[in-house]
């Protein structure tokens, strides 16, 4: 009768024993099903993310500040109109055109009216500033800004290729 | 009855296994189809950057650049007289670009009107359309001086202005 009992009492037990063992195993499936559902969804999101297009791209900056210097002004020399690139030299020079107007007010005018065309800044627009900066010779020729600063901005720099000459502009967006 | 233990428990690692690969299968199909799914949008993209590829060199393809026309071989410069002669044999470069349309306007100085060039009022007009295709697609765009000769005061001078030279893409079906 004892060992009857004791018998029961220790299929019992295995009994227990093989139903925790199984349960163990159920959730050890689920928890691998959980992290791999998990990591899943990670990369999915990553994947998923795109990117946003930049409202201003670096080589418009580039390819504007490289036109700008080839601009025709309206400031004339004995010989020709002077381009924007020759109207800095003539700027820091102290140069006045033929009609007497000072090459540095020519110049200052002109860039002000080309950049005011082409890079339009408010609140509603794309651009929400501009900075444009000319050095020569390590002195500051001429500087414009305009609107507010962001975060997220696009520049360029040209070297003017003449008297250690270099002109920057930065659109913030 | 240990054969059988053995044989549930290799029955049960058996289905787990199954389990687990159906779950990485199906994963791995729903993955594709993402994938597959944006596959329009990305062959749209490449178009978009081909176009962008194409803004930024063309203003430097001889069919377009300046050349040493304008005194030093100058970068990201269109010579408005060549363009308007291109603009007339454009249909010998059918199939050239692989585009929709190419367009030069004219940012500096400002026109109050659109006006299309044509040689009867030529260069008092800021659009050069070298196809007369609608734009039904996407463009992309740059920066160029736009250049040419002309009279001043009997004298035979280069006038260079800022404008942008558009590419148009036809949108994939």
């Amino acid at each position: 009768m004892r060992i009857s009992k004791n018998y029961r009492e220790l299929q019992k037990i295995t009994m227990i024993n093989k139903n925790k063992s199984g349960q163990e195993e159920m959730v050890g499936f689920a928890i691998i099903i959980i992290l791999v559902a998990v990591i899943f969804l990670v990369f999915l999101g990553l994947a998923l993310n795109s990117s946003k297009e930049e409202i201003v791209q670096s080589y418009e900056v580039e390819s504007f500040i490289q036109a700008l210097l080839q601009f025709t002004t309206d400031c004339e020399d004995n010989f020709e109109y002077r381009s924007v690139q020759g109207l800095i030299l003539d700027c820091s020079d102290g140069e006045i055109c033929l009609d007497e107007r000072d090459a540095c007010d020519v110049l200052n005018s002109t860039l002000k009216n080309i950049i005011e065309e082409t890079w339009k800044v408010g609140q509603e627009r794309p651009v929400q500033g501009y900075e444009l900066i000319i050095n020569l010779e390590g002195e500051e020729i001429l500087s414009l800004k305009k609107g507010n600063s962001t975060k997220e901005s696009k520049g360029a720099k040209q070297e003017l290729g003449i008297r250690d000459g270099e002109i920057f502009l930065t659109a913030y967006s | 009855m240990v054969d059988k233990k053995a044989q549930m428990k290799i029955q049960q690692t058996a289905f787990v296994l199954m389990a687990i690969t159906l779950f990485f299968v199906l994963i791995g199909i729903f993955i594709l189809v993402i994938r597959f799914s944006g596959l329009k949008e990305s062959a749209t993209e490449l178009q978009e950057k081909n176009a962008m590829l194409l803004a930024t060199k063309l203003a430097n393809s001889p069919e377009f650049s300046c050349g040493e026309a304008f005194g030093n071989k100058k970068i990201n410069c269109v010579d408005a007289d060549k363009v308007m002669m291109l603009k007339e044999n454009i249909n010998k470069y059918s199939g050239f670009w692989d585009v929709e349309n190419i367009e030069i306007i004219k940012i500096y100085p400002k026109l109050e009107n659109e006006i299309i060039c044509t040689f009867e009022n030529y260069p008092e007009c800021n659009l050069i359309s070298l196809r007369s295709s609608e734009n039904s697609g996407f463009s992309e765009s740059n920066f160029v001086s736009l250049c040419r000769k002309t009279l001043i005061n009997g004298k035979i001078s280069d006038k260079c202005e800022l404008a942008k030279i558009i590419v148009s893409y036809k949108k994939l079906q």
